[in-house]
């Protein structure tokens, strides 16, 4: 799995000449470990083609559009499910102390969660444990995914091929929160009338507006915050930690 | 067994309850703690603030883990103010709280970006070319260099390396330097005082050029004229703990709560102490709820009713009864009982003319120096006239009788006479303008007529050019009220009911204030002034200053303080607070910020008119100088357009010209070597001849374009653009929503002194460049958008007129992705520079236009006339009647080596400010031992080091007054020379308090007090504005050294602004023209546009944080009232398009009982990059609030070389004002969010052939 994933992150790394370049590299690599289905390496092979032939410029202008500004696509994974709350930051440090587990620290200035670097990190790791963690991303991946595909994006085969090294389905509740947080793609009216409307302020467990993550895990501290005179059922509380072997 | 054994000596068995029930004890799982255990653990904490635009200057904690920055708080740690006095801490809103999110935020700027078509172009020309060969080959080739302009705001960015982007911007400087001149090269960045090294990064890079700064306070139009017109200070203020002092606190058009948040806790504060609270504005704000009583004015009529006030209070506690404090006050700190002389009009009506100056008596009253400079006042003791000591006169050319005492020139006690009323020769019918019977559409008027005519008490005085009538400035200032003091005439009457101007009866009319609030107000805001010595305060904002006449509403305000003795008193005094003028250590940093260790002096401009030239703004010009003419205006040359009076003043060296002149300012040190003239003879005798050109005369000949511009800490094409689509248009070239037609087009008047071409450029500049964290609405529209360090992540200082604290930025983590701080990102475009000039540029010889700058010995320059060289009228005398002449070398090759060591000018000609000078050579020792000194070889070896952000603070933290105490008790004694008093007293217990970088790292520390600034900061007193003229008799920097509240400049007087008058909006006629176009089936309504700050934006600047977008309502609003959108068929949330001539925009709408009918208020600085759909008018995306507005020039703010009444930078000049302006507003049809890319630009999902056949 090891040169399949280092595959991926270098393609969706920012192209430039040596990665052009390195693409029969590339190519050879993903054949010759063979883990992807069938479909998912002749997508990604044509993704590579398109990669190889096409304008440089034409294709970072791409890259910038979509990854450098298109907040809905980015590939921080966090952005994806904490935004700008602050248990983003916590979020990172648990995973940069992941890496440093695995004796690897970041030798570049990109952030913990930024997805090649995470998948070079796979790379490096064992493989059942690189799946599993994989795993726990699939649902970010499946959104992006989901979003490129709606712009008809060739970036969305290397999220396919991606998913299926996972070989788990992402979690269909989850999945829906995180798509429905705002995409700020023009086309999408539905989701920006969304974001336009003012939410009527609810107190309490009978709540059912916010579906980010943050709000749902709000919203379920104060549906198990016990009345007064109710007994108490100890296993019922979540145990909310960051730490990604935690996390499910 | 034993019951010894079996009993527990040291434990208790734990217990399923104990305490009769009352405890339990159970075993759940408490894993789940750990989160909140980790929610709170860090590594460190560091402080930092939010250092762009922002005025709280709160410093915060940042919490740091794992090097990523995880939440921030507010710090608490400000040192205690003063026992009964509340502290300051906590300091910090919500907005702030959500900064962090900007760090790691999706929309930041996170590596250099390049338009890929410049990029590609560069790459193809460099391959074969050296740097400045290859810019050259693109840009003097229209169509390649048409390839990216045309494409500003369309997207097709790529990542380049920070070597390639520096040397692109260093080719194309050089080449500009070259070719052009380096005054094409022009940088925009507002607010120093926020993080005065990050600004002082590209100053300084800018300034080593010769290229041109451009003000923002002026072009936010947050400047308010009326300070510098009034006080000769760009504006001072009190600090928001001296509310707490106040017994009477009016908040007029400031909405404290909302915009001041950290320091609203003073206002609460000051109300439980027993202050009583009046709040003024429009519609219902959140400081509506601090009033005792909420006046709700309309709009824009602010003057009339500050007017009717003094009306109230003259009359109650001058003329009825006279209040000692009031009246002791006006007679030492004001104008008024200097005399005016009255001249004959040419309908025969009486006017007053200038104030009477020495010069006037044959003999100049025994004055040789500056006579025509010093103004006369009766003795009532003696009865003679007598010349008080403290006026301009005074302060240039002689020593030691600038100063406030009560005496006149020869040292002898005087008590001036304020009124002639006794004294008087003859009562005469003396003619005053009234501007409120002008016509519009939608402010009331009133029929009285164009001249009233007011009797006033007068001597017949012998000058040496014959008899002449004069009056003091009170008795005028009085009449002028329309107060009936039983000198009989017409227009002034002792009932508050009649409708004579100014009562309040009139304003009710005016205003739609019930006049009993009126007087019930004045009253109680004199008693209380009475009462407490001037405690009586008006906090004051952009409502009032954003308009065409806002001089008139805020000398409205002025002259009721003044009236009451309340400037300068604790707990008293006008507390504007619009925009930052603040930067505490101004005179330290300016050395650093503008390279005045290796040049002097700087080119800076003032950017408004600057902006209204080169977006070719004036093209469009709507405003007829007729309309705003006075009835009474003395013969004088008003003819032409606003740009006209602009160009005068340019020529007659008042206001800053850039670039300068149409011939490089490198070429003519040679060419005037080449006559064997001296510079500052070959210029003037060329400008006459014709041989030299001003640029000003035809700014869209591209000899005269801006070439290369830079943009950072700022949204200059977003929140800070008025005129946003003549921007676009013109100074970039791209797709616009301009609807207007200019002046060519519909054949009305063009300018005299401004070359028309009726083919307007669109397109001037050649690169733009923005420096920003997140992708604001400039880094789309610019070429190269260079990804800068956010305020967690650099070295800065910030300071703030609303505490008295310093306090730094600190770089909590190392700038992420590819990101640098301010001061690094220039230090490499100098290095590259540097590298990149010796191809066309060595050490040159630039010649460098200024202004005739405020206090400067040359700001006395035409004390009785306005005479025009081009008119033929006077000599070309530079400094004089023309801008002043300086040769300064460049070194171009030797940049970076210059940008990163202190100049040896600090030691040969030491520093200063506001007119003072002291030797620095103590301070550049210590820089030397303190930042280390540059031991490579070259020109700087042996000179202090500034590599660093630190560096630089150090040298800016040394140098001022305000943070080295030795430095002050110098500026205090350099003074004290002007003044003939010791002021060093205010200093020397803090001689030796020096307060270094990591100083204010550890603790915001306060600063010393120093003559830079008007106020003390002491532990008797809070800071408050020229608290030291009152109390240290320090003159205000004014003509008359007192409060000036009578203006004799002939260009005030003949727009009829001597005395304040109530004046309404002016007719922008910006609707009428495009009501009926494009009809959608739905009727516009026409309202007031209104742009307030907002609550859910950082400030005027972001309004792209999700956060905040989600407590408001997630995109651009425009708040309108429930009658108005009734009008236009427009339910709360509807999607509306607002439009005039000079755009559209498009928002939701909030309906709201808030705002008052007749106006609509869109929030400053809401983005055009969120959520925004496509206009129906203009087919673009939906427009920014600055879409609909454009800036129209006043020619009172072009006077220049008088007194206070010079130029200075972020001082004086012309303001964006942009409240004048009104907009249709009308439901769309249909939403349109213009998704299909342009149809020669790489899609974002290139279909690319081969990949398919592959398939």
């Amino acid at each position: 799995m090891r040169y399949t994933l280092k595959t991926i992150s270098a393609l969706l790394s920012y192209p430039d000449a040596a990665l052009q370049s390195a693409l029969p590299e590339l190519q050879a690599a993903v054949e010759t470990e063979g883990l992807l289905p069938e479909d998912a390496r002749r997508a990604l092979r044509d993704f590579m083609q398109e990669v190889a032939e096409g304008d440089l410029y034409d294709l970072q202008e791409r890259y910038v559009l979509l990854f450098d500004r298109t907040r809905s696509l980015s590939l921080h994974l966090f952005e994806h499910v904490h935004g700008e709350s602050r248990d983003r930051g916590q979020a990172m440090v648990d995973l940069a102390a992941l890496y440093d587990r695995h004796d690897l620290a970041i030798g570049t200035s990109e952030l913990p969660d930024f997805i090649p670097l995470f998948l070079e990190f796979l790379s490096a790791i064992p493989q059942t444990e690189a799946r599993q963690h994989l795993s726990e991303t699939v649902h970010i991946l499946e959104a992006i995914r989901q979003r490129l595909e709606k712009r008809q994006s060739s970036y969305a085969s290397v999220f396919s091929a991606l998913q299926s090294l996972a070989q788990e389905q992402p979690d269909a509740e989850v999945l829906k929160a995180i798509l429905s947080a705002p995409d700020d793609d023009p086309n999408d009216l539905v989701a920006l009338d969304a974001a336009w409307l003012d939410e009527e302020v609810k107190f309490g467990p009978s709540s059912d507006a916010a579906c980010d993550t943050d709000g749902l895990a709000a919203k379920i501290r104060a549906g198990r915050r016990p009345a007064p005179d109710m007994p108490v059922q100890p296993t019922l509380r979540p145990v909310v930690t960051h730490t990604p072997s935690n996390r499910a | 067994m034993s019951h010894f054994l079996d009993r527990l000596t040291f434990f208790n068995r734990v217990v399923d309850e104990f305490s009769n029930g009352h405890g339990v004890v159970t075993q759940e799982d408490r894993r789940w703690e750990d989160g909140y255990r980790k929610r709170w653990q860090h590594d460190k904490i560091v402080r930092s603030t939010h250092g762009a635009n922002c005025t709280g200057s709160c410093s915060w904690k940042i919490y740091v883990k794992g090097g990523i920055v995880t939440w921030e708080t507010q710090q608490t740690d400000y040192p205690r103010t003063r026992p009964e006095l509340p502290n300051h801490e906590p300091r910090g809103c919500a907005r702030g709280a959500s900064y962090s999110w900007y760090l790691y935020s999706g929309n930041r700027v996170k590596y250099p970006l390049v338009r890929s078509r410049l990029l590609k172009l560069w790459r193809d020309a460099r391959a074969s070319r050296t740097p400045v060969a290859a810019w050259t080959s693109i840009v003097s080739d229209p169509e390649k260099r048409a390839s990216y302009t045309k494409k500003r705001g369309h997207g097709g960015f790529v990542r380049a390396t920070w070597d390639e982007v520096n040397e692109i911007i260093a080719a194309a400087n050089a080449y500009t330097v070259k070719t052009h001149g380096p005054d094409r090269i022009a940088g925009f960045s507002p607010i120093p005082a926020m993080s005065m090294v990050s600004y002082a990064a590209g100053a300084r890079y800018l300034s080593l050029l010769g290229g041109v700064c451009l003000s923002f306070y002026d072009w936010y139009c947050d400047l308010p004229p009326a300070s510098p017109q009034t006080w000769g200070e760009q504006t001072d203020v009190p600090e928001s703990a001296d509310w707490y002092n106040s017994g009477f606190l009016i908040l007029w058009g400031s909405n404290v709560p909302q915009t001041r948040t950290p320091d609203a806790h003073f206002y609460t504060e000051a109300r439980y102490r027993g202050a009583k609270s009046v709040v003024i504005c429009p519609d219902y704000s959140e400081a509506s709820k601090f009033g005792d009583m909420w006046i709700s004015v309309k709009q824009g009529t602010d003057a009339a009713l500050a007017m009717a006030m003094g009306h109230v209070i003259l009359r109650e506690f001058h003329i009825d009864r006279q209040a000692t404090y009031f009246r002791d006050y006006v007679r030492q700190y004001t104008d008024m009982p200097m005399l005016v002389r009255l001249v004959k009009d040419n309908k025969g009506k009486l006017v007053p003319e200038r104030l009477v100056r020495a010069s006037d008596f044959a003999g100049g009253l025994g004055e040789t120096n500056n006579p025509e400079w010093k103004t006369v006042g009766y003795d009532e003791t003696s009865g003679e006239i007598v010349v008080p000591s403290g006026s301009v006169g005074f302060r240039w050319g002689e020593k030691g009788k600038w100063n406030l005492e009560e005496k006149d020139a020869n040292g002898r006690d005087t008590k001036l006479l304020l009124t002639l009323a006794e004294a008087r020769d003859d009562l005469v019918d003396v003619a005053f303008p009234y501007f409120g019977n002008i016509e519009h559409d939608h402010f009331t008027g009133t029929d009285h007529p164009s001249v009233l005519e007011r009797r006033v008490p007068v001597k017949k005085v012998q000058l040496a050019d014959g008899e002449a009538l004069v009056a003091t400035v009170y008795d005028l200032f009085v009449a002028n009220y329309g107060i009936d003091r039983g000198f009989g005439g017409a227009h002034v009457t002792a009932d508050y009911n009649e409708n004579v101007p100014y009562t309040p009866a009139w304003a009710e009319t005016i205003t739609g204030v019930p006049r009993d609030q009126i007087i019930t107000v004045a009253r109680e805001f004199a008693r209380n002034a009475e009462k407490t010595r001037g405690r009586s305060m008006v906090i004051i904002g952009a409502a009032m200053n954003h308009w065409y006449h806002m001089d008139m509403n805020y000398r409205g305000v002025i002259n009721m303080l003044v009236m009451c003795g309340c400037i300068g008193q604790s707990g008293g005094g006008w507390s504007h607070y619009v925009g930052q003028e603040k930067l505490r250590p101004q005179s330290g940093w300016t050395p650093l910020a503008f390279g005045l260790d290796w040049g002097r002096p700087p080119r800076q401009q003032n950017a408004t008119s600057f902006f209204y030239a080169h977006t070719d703004q004036w093209r469009y010009e709507t405003l007829d100088v007729k309309e705003i003419l006075s009835p009474t205006a003395p013969p004088g040359p008003w003819d032409g357009a606003i740009i006209d009076y602009n160009v005068r003043a340019e020529r007659m060296g008042w206001l800053p010209s850039a670039p300068q002149l149409e011939q490089n300012p490198l070429s003519i040190a040679a060419k005037a070597a080449s006559n064997g003239q001296d510079v500052k003879d070959y210029v003037p005798q060329a400008l006459l001849s014709g041989e030299l050109k001003l640029s000003c005369e035809d700014p869209d000949n591209p000899k005269n374009w801006p070439r290369n511009m830079f943009v950072w800490r700022s949204n200059l094409l977003g929140s800070s653009g008025k005129g946003h689509e003549y921007f676009l248009k013109h100074l970039l070239g791209t797709s616009h929503g301009v609807l207007g037609k200019d002046l060519g087009q519909d054949g009305r008047h063009k300018p005299l002194e401004v070359a028309w071409h009726d083919d307007a450029p669109e397109g001037k500049l050649d690169l733009l460049v923005t420096l920003d964290f997140r992708m604001s609405t400039t880094c789309v529209y610019s070429d190269i958008v260079l990804p800068t360090a956010t305020w967690y992540e650099k070295n800065d200082l910030n300071t703030s007129d609303m505490h008295p604290f310093i306090h730094p930025l600190t770089a909590a983590v190392d700038p992420v992705w590819g990101a640098k701080s301010d001061w690094e990102i220039y230090k490499g475009i100098a290095k590259a520079f540097s590298e990149v000039a010796p191809e066309v540029l060595g050490v040159e010889k630039d010649v460098v236009l200024t202004p005739i700058m405020h206090d400067t010995a040359g700001e006395i320059a035409q004390a009785l006339d306005v005479k025009d060289w081009k008119r033929g009228e006077v000599a070309l005398i530079p400094g004089k009647t023309m801008p002043q002449i300086t040769v300064i070398e460049r070194d171009y090759p030797n940049i970076y080596k210059r940008f990163t060591s202190l100049g040896p000018l600090m030691d040969k000609l030491g520093n200063g400010g506001k007119g003072m000078a002291w030797n620095t050579q103590h301070e550049v020792e210590f820089l030397r031992h303190l930042n280390g000194v540059v031991t490579e070889p070259g020109p700087t070896k042996g000179l202090a080091r500034i590599d660093t952000d630190i560096d630089a603070a150090e040298v800016l933290l040394t140098l001022a007054p305000e943070t080295n105490g030795e430095v002050a008790v110098k500026a205090w004694a350099s003074l004290g020379d002007f003044t003939g008093l010791d002021h060093t007293h205010l200093a020397i217990p803090k001689e030796d308090e020096k307060i270094r970088f990591r100083d204010v790292v550890a603790q915001p520390r306060k600063i010393i007090s120093s003559p830079i600034w008007s106020g003390l900061e002491s532990e008797k007193v809070c800071y408050n504005a020229c608290y030291t003229n009152v109390h240290e008799l320090i003159p205000w920097r004014t003509l008359t050294g007192r409060q000036q509240l009578y203006q004799d400049h002939l260009w005030m007087r003949a727009f009829g602004e001597g005395f304040c008058v109530y004046r309404p909006p002016i007719d922008t006629k910006t609707v009428q023209p495009v009501l009926d176009r494009k009809p959608n089936g739905h009727t516009p309504v026409v309202l007031n546009f209104i742009t307030p700050h907002q609550k859910w934006g950082i400030h005027s600047t972001y309004t792209d944080n999700l956060l905040m977008l989600t407590l408001s309502r997630g995109g651009p609003i425009v708040w309108i009232s429930e009658v108005d959108a009734k009008k236009g068929g427009i339910v709360d949330n509807d999607w509306i398009e607002a439009f005039n001539s000079n755009g559209a925009l498009v928002a939701r709408a909030v309906v709201s009982q808030r705002v008052k009918e007749g106006m609509c208020m869109m929030y400053h600085a809401q983005e055009k990059i969120v959520n925004v759909p496509g206009s129906e008018q203009t087919k673009q995306r939906g427009g920014i609030h600055n879409s609909v507005t454009r800036a129209v020039l006043k020619p009172t703010h072009m006077i220049g070389g008088y007194a206070q009444q010079s130029y200075g930078f972020n001082y004086y000049g012309t303001v964006g004002s942009n409240r004048d302006e009104f907009v249709a507003v009308r439901k769309m049809a249909e939403i349109d969010w213009l998704d299909t890319p342009t149809a020669d630009q790489p899609s974002a999902l290139p279909k690319i052939p081969t990949a398919e056949a592959a398939e």
